[in-house]
């Protein structure tokens, strides 16, 4: 899933300033399950924020909503409504809800309440980790299933680096290095004949490095 | 093909001998006179010297150039080149151009992260990693072509170098990741500093079970501890150092005042010890910032003239 | 601060840490104005309830759950003290001060402890003045 975190509440509170009357347009999907941007996380940050404005003696209006998936058209059109009685949209969903609500409401400002932070797993109740960074040709076949482009520090195709110690990253004593998850992994599966084969340079092409991707399917367009 | 470059390490090292390399810090500005006066100290002590590439991600002036000034001082330098800030595109074009000067060394690595440096906020590029750097260079040297196969007009031909540290984990590993940095082209590897000297010998043992130590020139890296608090330092803060308890016990028990030559000492014992390992070729003594101690380290170890 | 301001506040409680008949004998408390809210269980407490009772008016809110490893639905409590912890941060955020919030734990029917959870909150009140977002 998309994983995002709120904006702080003195960061929203300059993003919304101009306006008198918003919606703030919550996403059922991924940033519900982070805690990020569901129902829930709107109705509280509705709340501190009438609260916070009339402590400054702000006037404002805030309307609440939200929508099943804000990254669909289909989904959006719900919060239309809402989204054209205000002045402008404060959107808790990742980067790509805001664009799709910006696509379609053009005379509208809409507003990240978000900060769309990575691709991930959530590890346990509370704790949600980066996993993959979509670059767009999947090597863990030979990675033994962990992907070291994204949990690498230094994205080492033939790590680990010099500085891998008890089995944690150089660049944060709190990360797992993924070099040694990988050893570890390919040990159990008996695959360690991977490590010994030199992985060649990356095409990155196929990534974020080549412009925005797109995907089109044929078979589903009518 | 097989241009091989022809510098006087490599000479040194083919004919079998022991070879003395140090490393010198490119300064924080753009003045070449510390390059130099850095050069004048290390000058006839030992055979190359490797320069640093923004050493643990601290801006500083680029190892090309500082080689280069090196170089007019007809001294040898060892272009140490990572790849945490350059992508394929610029690695291969400064390789092309630190050869048209003439530096004929190089020494492939991935480099700090630069969380570690005087810019946390830039973006790294890791576009390939220090193995695929080496591949690249030796592509260049043995088959005239670039990494996407051009046929280059005078081919760069550099004398390759890769690091190894036997004292990271996975340490069962640190052998196999050897063995790949000697397939994709590496002709010497300088190790990270050794302290725990147990557990270099294990690793060298390893390799030499490989036939490892018969493919490549192995130096042996030696820092001199200057007080029991930089032991301390090395051992808990820097990332992948071994210092055992027994050398910083050792170097504590000194008076404050002696803890200078008693580092020195054990600098020595480490060189005496590499000497006698089979499969060590050469040291490479890394002074960070202490440049004026090398000549005097070398000459100690009996190691003068140089050749 | 200001001389005849009478606090209100809201009383979130379980029922199982806090019953009617304790509640009543509160009433002697009679220099604020108490609002109850009884729970099944604290892990009920959702943040936006605490927030909206400030929006509702309240001066201070008090959370009452049982002790700590004593919760009949296990972990309600412990729930309940993170939530609050949320909350007293988006209150210094937003400049109404995390003093106005309390959580305590109390064994059923300690009426002594009770009160001295709320008499906390009514002292850090005396000094905060009345909710300024109302
Ligand atoms: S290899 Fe690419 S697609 Fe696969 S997990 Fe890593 S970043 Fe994601
Ligand atoms: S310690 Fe491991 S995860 Fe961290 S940069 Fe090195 S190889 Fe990558």
């Amino acid at each position: 899933m998309i994983v995002g975190e709120q904006k702080p509440i003195s960061e929203i509170k300059e993003i919304i300033a101009p306006y008198k009357k918003i919606l703030i347009l919550g996403c059922g999907t991924c940033v519900k399950t982070c805690f990020a941007g569901g129902e829930d996380e709107v109705a509280v940050l509705a709340s501190a924020l009438r609260l916070a404005c009339k402590k400054d003696g702000k006037e404002i209006e805030i309307e609440e909503f939200t929508v099943e998936r804000q990254c669909e058209d289909e989904f959006i059109r719900e919060g239309a409504p809402a989204i054209s009685r205000n002045e402008g949209v404060l959107s808790l969903a990742c980067g790509a809800g805001v664009q799709a609500l910006a696509r379609r409401f053009v005379k509208i400002p809409i507003l990240p309440g978000v900060n769309t932070t990575f691709i991930g797993v959530l590890e346990k109740q509370g704790v949600f980790t980066e996993e993959c960074s979509g670059c767009g040709d999947c090597m863990l076949a030979i990675f033994g299933g962990i992907c070291p482009f994204t949990r690498c520090a230094k994205k080492l195709l033939n790590g680990p680096c010099g500085g891998s110690q008890n089995g944690k990253c150089e660049v944060n004593p709190e990360t797992d290095c993924a070099w040694q998850l990988i050893i570890e992994r390919l040990k159990i599966l008996g695959q360690m004949d991977n490590l010994r084969a030199y992985v060649p340079p990356k095409n990155w092409q196929t990534g974020l490095s080549g412009g925005p991707r797109k995907l089109v399917r044929e078979d589903h367009i009518i | 093909m097989n241009m091989k470059a022809s510098g006087k390490l490599q000479e040194i090292l083919s004919k079998g001998e022991f070879a003395v390399t140090a490393e010198c810090g490119p300064p924080r500005g753009a003045n070449s006179e510390i390059v130099r006066k850095k050069g004048e100290l290390l000058k006839g002590y030992v055979d190359a010297v490797n320069v640093t590439d923004n050493q643990t991600a601290i801006v500083r002036m680029s190892s090309i150039a500082a080689c280069t000034h090196l170089l007019q001082m007809g001294l040898e330098p060892v272009m140490q080149m990572v790849t945490r800030d350059r992508n394929r595109i610029a690695l291969q074009s400064d390789i092309m151009g630190a050869y048209s000067l003439g530096i004929t060394n190089i020494l492939c690595l991935s480099g700090d992260h630069q969380s570690f440096g005087s810019q946390p906020d830039a973006l790294n590029v890791f576009d390939i990693d220090s193995m695929n750097l080496i591949r690249t260079v030796q592509t260049m040297r043995e088959q005239g072509k670039d990494m996407s196969g051009f046929e280059l007009k005078g081919p760069p031909a550099m004398f390759i170098g890769a690091a190894a540290n036997p004292f990271a984990d996975p340490f069962e590993y640190r052998v196999i990741r050897l063995a790949k940095k000697i397939d994709a082209g590496a002709d010497f590897i300088q190790t990270q500093c050794i302290y725990n000297i147990d557990r270099f010998k294990e690793w060298i043992k390893m390799a030499r079970e490989e036939g490892l130590t018969e493919k490549v020139h192995i130096l042996g890296g030696v820092t001199p501890l200057k007080s029991a608090g930089m032991a301390k330092f090395m051992n808990n803060k820097v990332a992948g150092m071994d210092v055992p308890e027994s050398l910083i016990k050792r170097i504590a028990g000194v008076p404050k005042e002696e803890a200078v030559k008693e580092g020195l000492k054990i600098c020595q014992e480490t060189i005496a010890q590499l000497r006698e390992i089979k499969g060590v070729h050469g040291i490479h003594i890394m002074a960070i910032e202490w440049e004026e101690i090398v000549g005097e380290i070398v000459e100690e170890a009996g190691l003068l003239p140089r050749p | 601060m200001t001389e005849n301001f009478k606090p209100k506040i809201t009383l979130f409680h379980c029922i199982n840490a806090f019953d009617e008949a304790a509640e009543l004998s509160l009433t002697d408390m009679d220099n604020c104005e108490m609002q109850t809210v009884k729970m099944a269980c604290s892990s009920m407490v959702k943040d936006v309830f605490l927030l909206k009772a400030f929006e509702a008016g309240a001066d201070g809110v008090v959370v009452l759950v049982c002790p700590e490893s004593q919760c009949r639905y296990v972990e309600g409590n412990i729930r309940a003290k993170k939530r609050v912890a949320w909350v007293q941060n988006l209150l210094d955020e937003i400049g109404l001060d995390r003093r106005r919030l309390a959580l305590g734990n109390m064994a059923a029917g300690d009426k002594a402890a009770a009160a001295q959870i709320i008499n906390d909150v009514l002292k850090n009140l005396a000094e905060l003045g009345p909710n300024p977002a109302v």
